[in-house]
């Protein structure tokens, strides 16, 4: 077998080479968008907001108080309005916990019940006391806190 | 040690043997005409692909379709080209099926022994159409809405059983959320299934029987 014969692509493997590379591009081609066009709405995050909750003249003292507002919500191609709810404390009336009422062991509501001086999830049986920390039960770590601010008189969390 | 894998595999599904068969047969000289099919069927699996992903967000009903179509387009990465492959996919495919059976017919390859899978092939084409005819409504604009309008009238005129055939193609008498909901459910299995199988079938006939050179001019 000469050099030249050695070096040079038969036509068998010439056309291997041609079908994988072009068979490649066309499989980039498509997988590539594929997987942003899957993947692209679990990327978009909540954008950070204020939310109105209320009076502050609302807020027992002492006792955790349950604020309900709706907020405007747009997932996909659907306006709709979500209920949020949000548990506000505070002991002088001045600075304000506001905590989620949202289990944080798997994402049940809890309830705060006043008899028993703590916050009860009905799905797995997570208590937490008044400031939001563990008591018993599987949860995790403490309610969620929001970041507050007060203006004349109203309450806001920004949600984010 | 890979290639032991390889053997050991193909000695359990016999693989190599399959490959042989689909790639490694023995074909006439033949010219660019006779890439038509393959043409075809890579398109469709296209079509397949793209239809997949464009149902992860398309919603058959009157009140979300149309929006979603516009979320899909404009709000998606990739949404627009992912949705634009399968629209003119769609043209591709029926270009495509027609140019293959005309090339069959012009060199006359249906004749014996290939007849039955000139038969499954005018079946695929039907098929091909009602993808086309039932895909055409599912974006729920006007231009949706009245050319399904007119094409299932158009069924309608077919003389005693036409009227009937009319309202079981629209679930109704008139163009509704259940028409939407039957060209979709139509669209997504009832064809790609009829499709697959027959596709399957044509294949395997092409395979089995060889394809046809091009005929001399005498004869």
């Amino acid at each position: 077998m000469t050099q030249s014969q050695e070096n040079k692509l038969n036509r068998r493997d010439f056309m291997k080479t041609a079908i994988v590379s072009i068979g490649g591009l066309i499989g980039a081609a498509i997988g590539l968008p594929a997987v942003s066009y899957v993947v692209g709405p679990a990327l978009k995050k909540n954008t950070d907001e204020w939310i109105r909750l209320g009076s502050v003249s609302k807020v027992e003292l002492n006792t955790p108080t349950l604020f309900k507002t709706t907020i405007e919500t747009q997932t996909g191609w659907i306006n709709a309005e979500e209920e949020f709810s949000a548990y506000v404390l505070t002991t002088n009336g001045q600075d304000f916990n506001v905590m989620s009422n949202i289990c944080t062991h798997l994402g049940c509501r809890v309830r705060w019940i006043p008899d028993q001086d703590g916050f009860f999830c009905p799905c797995h049986n997570g208590i937490f006391a008044k400031d939001g920390s563990v008591v018993s039960g599987p949860p995790p770590r403490p309610l969620d806190r929001f970041e507050v601010k007060v203006e004349d008189g109203v309450l806001f969390v920004k949600r984010g | 040690m890979l290639l032991k894998l390889v053997n050991w595999l193909d000695e359990r599904f016999g693989w190599r043997s399959v490959w042989e068969a689909i790639f490694l047969r023995k074909i006439p000289h033949v010219n660019w005409l006779y890439t038509l099919g393959s043409a075809t069927l890579f398109v469709a699996i296209l079509q397949g692909i793209t239809g997949i992903l464009l149902t992860m967000y398309y919603v058959p009903t009157p009140d979300h379709a149309y929006d979603s179509v516009v979320y899909i387009t404009t709000q998606l990465p990739a949404g627009w080209f992912i949705r634009g492959l399968h629209h003119w996919g769609a043209s591709a495919m029926v270009v495509l099926t027609v140019a293959h059976l005309l090339r069959v017919f012009f060199y006359g390859a249906y004749k014996f022994p290939r007849e039955a899978t000139w038969i499954t092939g005018v079946f695929l084409l039907v098929i091909v159409i009602g993808f086309g005819f039932t895909g055409y409504l599912l974006p729920w604009d006007q231009k949706a809405y009245w050319a399904t309008t007119v094409g299932t009238r158009i069924v309608g005129v077919a003389p005693v059983i036409g009227d009937f055939i009319l309202r079981v193609a629209r679930g109704g008498d008139e163009l509704s959320a259940v028409t939407l909901a039957r060209f979709f459910g139509t669209h997504i299995w009832v064809l790609p299934a009829a499709l697959a199988t027959l596709v399957l079938v044509h294949l395997y006939l092409v395979i089995r029987i060889g394809i046809s050179a091009v005929p001399a001019k005498e004869e």
